[in-house]
């Protein structure tokens, strides 16, 4: 996955998912909910405090610290989502890919009609929706690159 | 299912636990203890005439059973969801409205909204996928594609 270019992130999806991380840290660190709400609000106001900052070099510094005072104060064992990574269940399910459909045998097909004609249009609706997403790829390498 | 069937183990062995389980017996329950006939041998009898007969019990926990969603129900459960959040006004929202533009919320309030909604299905949605959900009817239909539901 290193390999992979990650895209760019513009500095208001940061802001935002810092956030959404503060967030559930408060909600790990406060078990009641009250207080929980409480310290929520006392967050959101620091946020709306630098929420006119202008220069990125400023707003930068400050999404920096705040990223480190969230890691200072993080919770050991935080709460997550049983099915996410790290959770209870995450991973007891495997779901087997959708490709496997199409291997079934004619006669275990027939046993499905409704479902296997309703996949066959989910099918092509999809190989038209990639046709105009993608469009058309060319046909030669001569299109790509005429030589003359 | 191991705990299940220690329970039975005991509905078996014990005259101690067997009054206030099947007491409290739960419609799930009772269909599986009707279906596996072969842990009940000759018990079964007095332990099927113990459950109220006419009325069903309504099942509150699903144990490892996840509970039967529809659209209609995702729907509800969204729009109880929005409702309840305090800078939304309920006469405004429908299901088309954009949070941003007709709802008049900022960015972080949608952070809260999605959270919320989290909270309510009991998964995360990845900021990825969360700043497309601008509509009511994006998240019902991100909520039901997540949970295999399709009418």
């Amino acid at each position: 996955m290193a390999q992979l270019p990650s895209p760019f992130i513009s500095h208001t999806r940061k802001v935002c998912s810092l956030y959404k991380r503060a967030l559930r840290a408060l909600e790990d660190m406060n078990i009641k909910r009250h207080e929980y709400r409480y310290n929520a609000v006392l967050l959101r106001q620091r946020f709306e405090e630098n929420r006119n900052i202008r220069d990125l070099r400023v707003a930068k510094e400050l999404l920096l610290a705040a990223e480190e005072e969230l890691f200072q104060n993080k919770h050991p064992d935080p709460s997550v989502f049983p099915n996410s990574p790290g959770g209870i269940a995450h991973g007891r399910f495997p779901v087997p890919p959708d490709s496997v459909m199409d291997f079934w045998d004619p006669i275990e097909k027939a046993r499905y009609p409704k479902y296997f004609a309703e996949r066959e249009k989910l099918k092509e609706e999809y190989v038209k929706l990639y046709k105009k997403l993608y469009a058309n790829p060319p046909k030669s390498t001569e299109e790509v690159n005429p030589t003359k | 299912m191991a705990s299940l069937a220690g329970v039975r183990i005991l509905i078996r062995n014990t005259g101690k636990f067997r009054n206030p389980i099947s007491r409290t017996c739960l419609r799930s329950t009772v269909t599986q203890l009707q279906s596996n006939e072969r842990y009940f041998h000759c018990k079964r009898q007095s332990i099927v005439t113990l459950l109220p007969q006419g009325t069903r019990v309504k099942q509150v926990r699903q144990y490892s059973i996840a509970e039967p969603m529809s659209l209609d129900l995702i729907r509800k459960r969204v729009l109880l969801v929005l409702n309840l959040y305090d800078k939304i006004d309920p006469q405004k929202l429908s299901l088309d409205s954009h949070f941003i533009n007709d709802l008049g919320l900022d960015s972080l309030d949608h952070i809260e909204v999605i959270m919320a909604i989290e909270d309510e299905f009991g998964f995360e949605i990845p900021d990825m996928d969360a700043e497309k959900l601008l509509r009511p009817t994006d998240i019902v239909r991100y909520v039901a594609d997540r949970q295999d539901v399709y009418e």
